[in-house]
This record gives C-alpha cells, structure tokens and sequence, in this order.
C-alpha cells in the first residue's frame, strides 16, 4: 500500500500533464462535435431524401465501427494525404465519433418540440429556418443538455483510445508506468483515479449548468 | 378577400375535402361548423397553407396562390391563425410572444413593437401579464395571448381553430368575448367553433359542413331556426 502511494506522488506532476492533454482532447473534440452534431441533425430535419441519406450514412458508419478502428482509420488514413499531428488525428477523430451520437441527440430533441409550435411560428409569416432558429432550437437545445452531458462524460472517457496512436495522456502514461515498473494494477488504479476525479468534475459543472438552465420544464 | 374553388383534399386514400367553394367577404365573419371528421378544421387550415390542397384554387385579396410559387411566408403575414391548443412560445414571456413576428418578420424597430404589444394585450384584457411566462397562465389566459399575437402582425383576416375547445367551461367566455369585441371592430374571420352561441351571436354567415362538402349554409337565424339538410337538422338536435 506505501507502495501505491509512493507511485502515486511521484508521479503525479507527470499524470498532472497528462490530466491536461486528455481534458484538452477532450474538450476540443466536444466543441467540434457539437458543431458536427447540430449540423447534421439541421440537415436530417429539412425532410430532404439525400440529406437524409448523408445523415443515415454518417450516423450509421460511426455507430456501426469501434471508436478504436476510427482512430486507426483517421490516423493512418489521413496522414497519408495532409500532414497532422497525432493530436488532430486524435481530435479529430474523437469529434467525429462524438458528433454522431450527438446528432442523434440533437435530432431527438428537435423532432420532440410539438409541432404545434412550428405551425403557430408559420402562421406568424416566419420561414422554416427563422422559426427553427427563434422557436424551435431554444427549446430542442434546452431538452438536449441532460442527454449531452452524459455524451459529454463518455467523450472524456473515450479519449483513453487515442494512447494507442501514441499521444501521452492519462492512459498512455499509466500503460508506460506498468510497462516499466511491473506494477499494472497500481498504475491502471491511478489511471481510474484521475478519469473518476475529471468526471465528477465534469458532473458538477453539468449539474450547475442544468440547475441553472432549469431543464426540468 | 378570401376564394375557394373546388377545394379538393386527401389524407392518403382519405377524401376529406370534396370540392368545397367558399367566399369570404371582407369584415364578414363566418362560422363553419359541423361534425368531427366533416373537414372543417382541414378546411380552415388549408386557408393559411398548414396543409397543402390537391385540387382546386385558393384566391387571397384577389389573387391566386400557388404554393409552388408564391412564397407562403408572404401569404401568412396576412392571415392571421388561433389554435385549439394556444401555441404559445414557452421559452418568451408573453410580451416576447406577441412581438416575436412583428420583430423578426416584418422588421418593426423594437421599442414600436413592444408599445403595440403592450396595447394588445391591453385589449385582449392583460396588460399587466406582458412579463410573465406562458406556464403562469390559464387557458383562457393563454389563448388570448394566443389572439393579442397573431394580431399583432396586422392581418387582414384571423382563422380560428376551435378555438375554446381545449379550455374548461368557465373560461370559454372570456375568450368568446375577445373574439365578439373582434368582430365589432370590423375584422374579416373564419371561426371553427362548437360554440352555438356565439356562432348565433356574432356570425354574419354559417357554414354547416358534412362529409367534405358544404351541406348548408346561410344567416345564422335562418339556419339554427330552420335548417333544411337533413344532416343540419340531425347534428343540431344533438348539440342544441
């Protein structure tokens, strides 16, 4: 057990930086995502047959795949035409698995809005995209948080995957530290420790964030 | 101000609307009632384009419009619409509700649309509600809000969608009151309502639907005194 606490403190100012770069992969690839995501749910909502078919591929083809064999996919795939750093690779792919489950939340929650409400915004002379903006999104987007915010939690926890295309964050360190010291179970029990202190970080935000926004109604 | 010609409207294999030709004159009220399922509400709402007909012409101030061309936005600026279940905007107070359109539709500087807002909601007798939300409403409530709103966009003429029937007993009146003040003021209307009261009191003409089609229709004393189609006579001995 000294053992375990001794580990833990000594390499804790290496885990600190690493604690960064998954929270900066983390966080960059959720604000892309949540881009990608409002994008595509917009475009499946028109009602529009081919863009619906985008939509049913993307959504389909992510969902379908491990996030393992994206990361793979993107960063020996992608590298081979534009130069990226394993940082993008990462990022990138993270947002693009992210964003397709994100879509889908996005999507639940435009398509739950009652359509009493674009009807009555119609009827007031409004286009469909005015009436999206002003009357259904604020709505859609206020049900969505909850859904997000447990996306939001799997987002961070996922990033661990990209410690195979070699970015050192909190799983790659620890695989390291085991590797070196034969001491795999303290080092994946540290690594846990961290991922649980960032979500309930995470979660306590969130909680501020729909106390604040009263998404109960 | 309004025209229909051979109106002719399908829910797949569903015939709801049957050639139905219907004038509206201006500051005329008209009424249309009618069993659930006669079509009138599919009428009323293929007025403003809500649904779409398959056949025949839908004249507005004179002119055709053709949904593959005209844009309806345009259209519905003019053509003001009350639901049975309100509709209101929950996430805008209510003063927001009433100036959304005017804003975002047809520009109107802020400070202007929130003194007419004001006034209409004086009108429709809530002056003092602009800064709460919808949910602190009643029914009643609400669909007056629900009428200060489409008014404020200047219609030429108001369709209303049963527009008490999702309320209880009590506050059915202030609502039927609303619209009578209405009336009196010259506004063009067409009412689906299942209020006979009011459609005696206030309507210029009513319009008794029956299976898609235009069974009867006449001045509001003639008909509910005397009506002649027998599907008239049965569906008034029940609801009177």
């Amino acid at each position: 057990m000294t053992s375990f606490f001794e580990n833990l403190i000594s390499t804790f100012p290496a885990f600190m930086e690493a604690a960064w770069m998954t929270l900066r992969l983390t966080g960059v690839s959720l604000v892309l995502a949540l881009v990608i995501g409002l994008i595509f749910a917009l475009i499946k909502v028109t009602g529009v047959r081919w863009l619906g078919l985008i939509y049913n591929g993307y959504v389909g083809i992510i969902r379908g795949t491990p996030l393992i064999v994206q990361i793979m996919w993107l960063y020996f795939g992608i590298t081979n035409i534009v130069v990226l750093s394993a940082f993008w690779a990462g990022t990138i792919a993270l947002a693009i698995h992210s964003g397709a489950y994100i879509a889908e939340i996005f999507r639940g929650c435009i398509q739950s809005v009652d359509k009493g409400q674009m009807e009555a915004a119609e009827s007031l002379g409004m286009k469909r995209a005015l009436a999206m903006r002003r009357v259904i999104l604020p709505q859609a987007l206020k049900r969505a948080i909850p859904p997000l915010g447990n996306q939001f939690i799997i987002g961070l926890k996922d990033s661990s995957l990209v410690a195979f295309i070699g970015i050192t964050e909190i799983f790659s360190l620890s695989m390291d530290n085991a590797a070196v010291t034969f001491k795999q179970l303290e080092f994946y029990t540290i690594a846990g420790l961290y991922y649980l202190a960032m979500v309930a970080m995470v979660t306590f935000v969130l909680s501020r964030v729909e106390n604040r926004m009263d998404t109960a109604k | 101000m309004i025209k229909v010609e051979q109106l002719h409207k399908y829910f797949g294999d569903l015939h709801v609307l049957k050639g139905v030709d219907l004038e509206v004159a201006p500051q005329e009220v008209v009424v249309m009632i009618g069993a659930s399922g006669s079509g009138k509400s599919t009428l009323l709402r293929c007025l403003n384009f809500l649904e779409m007909k398959n056949q025949g012409r839908i004249l507005i101030d004179g002119k055709e419009v053709d949904p593959a061309t005209t844009p309806l936005n345009k259209v519905r600026e003019h053509v003001g619409m009350v639901f049975q279940h309100f509709n209101l905007f929950p996430h805008m107070t209510v003063l927001e509700n009433v100036i959304e359109a005017p804003v975002h539709v047809k520009k109107v500087p802020r400070a202007e649309a929130l003194k007419r807002g004001r006034e209409l909601l004086e009108k429709v007798g809530l002056g003092d509600k602009g800064d709460v939300y919808p949910e602190k409403l009643s029914g009643g409530q609400k669909q007056r809000v629900a009428i200060a709103r489409a008014l404020a966009m200047e219609p030429s003429v108001m369709l209303f969608d049963e527009p008490t029937s999702a309320l209880d007993p009590e506050l059915v009146g202030e609502v039927l009151e609303v619209m009578k003040s209405l009336a009196a003021d010259g506004m063009t209307m067409v009412v689906v309502t299942h209020e006979m009261g009011f459609a005696r009191e206030v309507a210029d003409r009513v319009v008794f639907l029956d299976n898609g089609q235009i069974a009867e229709q006449g001045d509001p004393e003639t008909f509910f005194s005397n009506p002649r189609h027998p599907k008239a006579q049965q569906f008034l001995s029940r609801v009177l």
